[in-house]
């Protein structure tokens, strides 16, 4: 008998999620930890799955924007947008201009309410209370304005193939102008309450590291490339609808970290509020809606369009055979092509940065799912 | 919803209960005998009555921490907190406690049960029995001992066992990565916390709380030692694991450290011992720096004075509360070296501008000096580098992002083309 | 230090200021004129029944398959109180399925269907959620005391304004016809 004996210590395999505070939503991250130490993550995916793109095939072109409402749930109007803009190419239509205004500033105000969502629940991942109610206070002001606009807060179903569902009620450019300098104060606070504090600081800078070739590889897009350096932005790079006639600016960063994909989108609030004023100024009367049959019933062939939603370049792929229905609908949703960066990021990181990074990431599960 | 004044009666009875509550406290402590008293059945009982006196106080002070804290959240978050049960919502917390009272108590089916029901008191129990020695008045105090402080210190560290413990006999890996958090953190910031005490010991030459109360009827020690209040109240935090030192049950990494597998009464203790504790914390920071119940400006009557160091307790609550609002937390690694390079330097230098004081007897108001000159220094090169950092950083920023300009001209609106 | 103070200083300005908070049950927010509840029929009160003729376009049309309808002859037709051939039986939304898209309302020819501004409707039965006609009819007509709606293609759908203007057209026809052949008269009834 011997009284010696060896320990062997082995890594602890730690389930983040489905039911986890920080990993906004049913995402489930299996961590490998020594300690405190992230050795590994595996991310699983999948608990929200609802076969959006297979259910599109069955349903008509105007029912399906109802199914992308809910892909990006908090995004939806940028959603509606890029599903109506693949048909339209498809058919050959142009929507008439103040059509497109209202559209790019509908896109501009959800993509600022996106990323006050953001805000807050990242504030919330680091243990911070306040921002997140700052947030949802602007944020309600944005959907309150959505409401008189749509009809409906969160799924608007309103941007339609060949324009907008309706004009815009007669109060809508005034209404716009003082929620813009509104948010604009709301935008300020939340920054001068967060960005530049120093435990933040401590919690985020040089976090999830992620350089410009790994980023690219990875199919990083959005505030989480930009962070990197790489300005690419699709309303800039691949002008479409308005964006052309305005001026505004793509915010870069410097070192890819968490702190970076942060402060890229509190400079992006404030650039799309720019570009809300500069549409406000330049719309027009006119019509909202093309001339076009009441079915969408675009010719056979196949079309790829992709836009900026507030989490990067959202693509849709259609394949049409003519009927009513579109044969095949293929989503390139941002969330799920970032989550493929997690793993890179997670290098050398401790549990609470895993919570960071997966936060700065801002994943929607209903898009990374479908 | 009742009326105003239906409601503010209420919260006048409410308020009259804590008085009450003092005064009956009050009895209770005369019927104590001397600690050189016989043992009887009578003096047995007494005790006994006059404990269960403290618990009530105390529990209801913990209480009224919770309803602080959440009206105060709410206020600073543009919220207005609890409004339903009770005038202003006075009551939610009595409401909660019979929620949770009445909840099925359940635990994990792997865990070691005798040590998982007994943690939540391992908890709770020293943080009763510190308050056995820390004086509400002048005389308002079970017992006063010789050594208070040291019996506070000695005491309060026990609660580390009972997270401890919890952690580990939930079974549950978030339960034992929150219980080695709390180990670390608690044992660490016990030293800094030491040496910030040690500090008012050393000027006020007792450890009897009532000795240190009174020595400071002129000027309250946070005019003397203020770098010791800093690092007292910062590791105070740190203690009873206030933001941004929660690390040990952050509900969005660890889900609520110990405590997660815990639930109805069990869980009640946890939290009432976590209030019971921010209260200690207030409490003590008002009785060593800011003068407990005495002012400036002559003697009070036993009530007021009893209501003036509640309301600097409250007063550094509603601070603990009002950084709670504004600060994320830190990250372990982070957590050590605030407490290990940065609290515990700047205790030990404290503790050193004391004795040398002490020493070469120098009048007192050098302390301040020294301590504000230490503090300023320290001040000084972080605000230097910070806020250069900051407002270079966002400039920087801004220089970096890529200007687009529109691309197409708009064809000039038709009223113009005419 | 500094960003820090600057942050205490956000969350103190806000003791001082009124929270933003509605109390709910007490305080309801006003709903936006276009605000789009759950859908409700509407009543041609000029012949005292439904718009909708059931004519299934919604049914077909709906996402989620949400409705459920079943048309009849319409008696008040055979005694010319209306203009509508078929009228609607029954009608039946399964709340808990709809999306509250406005689909339904689009496709509509008939002005009989509305996105209302029902939005609480909780019930403690799971069954509780689906609206028959009545109900329905009952949420319409709460919703045009609400918004002073108005229909679209009056001459189309409101019964009264219909025959109004089918008996206008028989009287000008029976005028015109005078001069004429007379055998055409009866029909302008219809």
């Amino acid at each position: 008998m011997t009284t010696e004996q060896t320990y062997e210590t082995v890594d602890m395999m730690l389930n983040m999620g489905p039911q986890h505070p920080a990993t906004h939503g049913v995402f489930r991250m299996v961590l490998t930890v020594d300690g405190e130490h992230v050795v590994d993550v595996t991310p699983h995916i999948g608990y929200l799955h609802r076969g959006s793109e297979k259910l599109a095939e069955n349903e008509t072109y105007g029912q399906v924007i109802t199914l992308f409402d809910r892909l990006d749930y908090v995004a939806n109007l940028n959603n509606e947008l890029i599903f109506c803009r693949a048909a339209e190419r498809l058919m050959g239509i142009d929507p008439p201009e103040r059509g497109q205004y209202i559209r790019v500033i509908l896109a501009e105000l959800n993509r600022l309410a996106s990323h006050l969502l953001f805000i807050g629940t990242y504030a919330i991942d680091l243990g911070a209370m306040t921002p997140i109610m700052y947030g949802f206070r602007e944020r309600e002001r944005i959907q309150n304005l959505f409401e008189s606009v749509t009809g409906a807060r969160m799924m608007h179903n309103f941007i339609r193939i060949g324009g907008v569902k309706e004009d815009v009620p007669p109060d809508f450019v005034p209404r716009v102008r003082a929620l813009a300098d509104d948010v604009q104060r709301g935008v300020e606070e939340i920054d001068r309450l967060l960005t530049f504090n120093e435990v933040f600081l401590a919690r985020t800078r040089g976090v999830g590291v992620i350089d410009v070739p790994t980023a690219l590889s990875c199919g990083l897009t959005g505030p989480g490339l930009r962070a990197s350096g790489v300005a690419y932005d699709v309303r800039k790079d691949y002008p479409h609808e308005v964006y052309p006639y305005l001026s505004y600016k793509v915010p870069v960063g410097e070192n890819g970290d968490c702190w970076d994909r942060y402060y890229m989108r509190v400079l992006e609030c404030y650039e799309s509020l720019s570009m809300v004023r500069q549409c406000l100024d330049q719309m027009e009367e006119g019509p909202v809606m093309a001339q076009m049959r009441r079915i969408a019933r675009p010719p056979k062939g196949e079309v790829y369009v992709h836009g900026e939603n507030p989490r990067g370049d959202i693509g849709v792929f259609l394949v049409s055979d003519g009927t009513d229905k579109p044969y095949r609908v293929k989503v390139r949703p941002p969330s799920f092509c970032n989550l493929v960066a997690l793993r890179p990021m997670m290098r050398d990181a401790y549990i609470a940065d895993a919570v960071a990074i997966l936060g700065s990431l801002d994943i929607v599960l209903g898009e990374v799912d479908r | 919803m009742r009326s105003k004044p239906v409601q503010l009666a209420i919260a006048v009875v409410l308020l009259v209960g804590v008085g009450v509550l003092v005064a009956v406290f009050t009895l209770a402590l005369a019927l104590l005998g001397e600690p050189g008293d016989d043992v009887t059945v009578l003096t047995v009982g007494k005790i006994v009555i006059a404990l269960f006196a403290l618990l009530t106080l105390v529990t209801t002070l913990g209480m009224s921490l919770v309803w602080l804290e959440r009206k105060q959240l709410g206020r600073m978050q543009g919220r207005v907190g609890p409004t339903r049960v009770g005038p202003f919502g006075l009551l939610q917390v009595v409401a909660d406690g019979i929620k949770l009272l009445m909840k099925e108590d359940v635990s994990p089916g792997s865990s070691s049960k005798a040590i998982f029901y007994v943690a939540p008191l391992l908890v709770f129990v020293p943080s009763f029995v510190v308050w056995l020695t820390i004086p509400i008045g002048r005389d308002l105090v079970v017992r006063s001992l010789d050594l208070g402080v040291f019996f506070f210190i000695a005491v309060s560290v026990l609660s580390i066992v009972g997270l401890i413990l919890a952690g580990w006999s939930s079974n549950s890996k978030y339960a034992i990565l929150g219980g080695f958090r709390s180990a670390a953190q608690l044992v660490s910031y016990e030293i800094p916390l030491i040496l910030g005490v040690l500090s008012v010991v050393m000027v006020a030459d007792s450890m009897r709380f009532t000795d240190i109360v009174d020595a400071q009827a002129s000027v309250p020690y946070l005019a003397l030692l203020p770098l010791a209040f800093a690092v007292f109240f910062i590791s105070g935090l740190a203690e009873v694991g206030r933001t941004p030192f929660d690390i040990y049950f952050a509900e969005s990494e660890v889900v609520g450290g110990p405590f997660v597998e815990y639930s109805g009464a069990h869980w009640a203790i946890f939290f009432l011992a976590e209030y019971v504790n921010t209260f200690l914390v207030a409490a003590l920071g008002a009785l060593l720096f800011l003068g407990g119940w005495t002012w400036p400006f002559g003697e009070l009557e036993q009530y007021p004075a009893v209501a003036l160091f509640l309301g600097k307790t409250y007063f550094l609550a509603v601070v603990i509360f009002w950084v709670r609002a504004t600060l994320p937390r830190l990250r372990i690694d982070q957590l050590m070296n605030v407490g290990w390079k940065m609290l515990i330097p700047l205790g030990f230098v404290s503790v050193i501008l004391v004795a040398v004081q002490r020493f070469y007897g120098w009048p007192t108001w050098t302390l301040t000096l020294m301590s504000v000159a230490v503090l300023g220094a320290a001040a000084f090169v972080q605000l230097r580098l910070q806020r250069s950092d900051a407002v270079a950083t966002a400039e920087r920023y801004a220089q970096h992002a890529v200007a687009v300009q529109p691309s197409r001209s708009r064809p000039a609106p038709e009223s113009q083309q005419a | 230090m500094i960003g820090t103070l600057k942050g205490m200083l956000t969350t103190v300005r806000w003791l001082l200021r009124r929270p933003v908070t509605a109390h709910y049950p007490e305080q309801h927010l006003p709903v936006q004129e276009r605000y789009m509840g759950f859908p409700a029929l509407l009543m041609d009160d000029t012949a005292g029944e439904p718009f909708c003729t059931g004519c299934m376009v919604c049914v077909r049309e709906c996402p989620t398959q949400c409705m459920s309808a079943q048309m009849h002859d319409n008696p008040k037709f055979t005694d010319g109180t209306s203009h509508r051939r078929k009228i609607i039986n029954e009608f039946e939304i399964n709340l808990n399925r709809c999306i509250l898209c406005g689909i339904c309302v689009d496709v509509c020819s008939f002005d009989a269907i509305e996105m209302s501004y029902e939005h609480e409707l909780a019930s403690y039965a799971r069954a509780g959620s689906r609206a028959d006609l009545d109900l329905l009819l009952e949420q319409g007509r709460r919703y045009m005391e609400m918004s002073g709606w108005n229909p679209e293609n009056p001459e189309k759908n409101v019964a009264g304004v219909a025959l109004a203007k089918r008996a206008a057209a028989a009287a000008a026809k029976t005028a015109a016809g005078e001069a004429g052949p007379a055998d055409d008269s009866t029909e302008g009834g219809e």
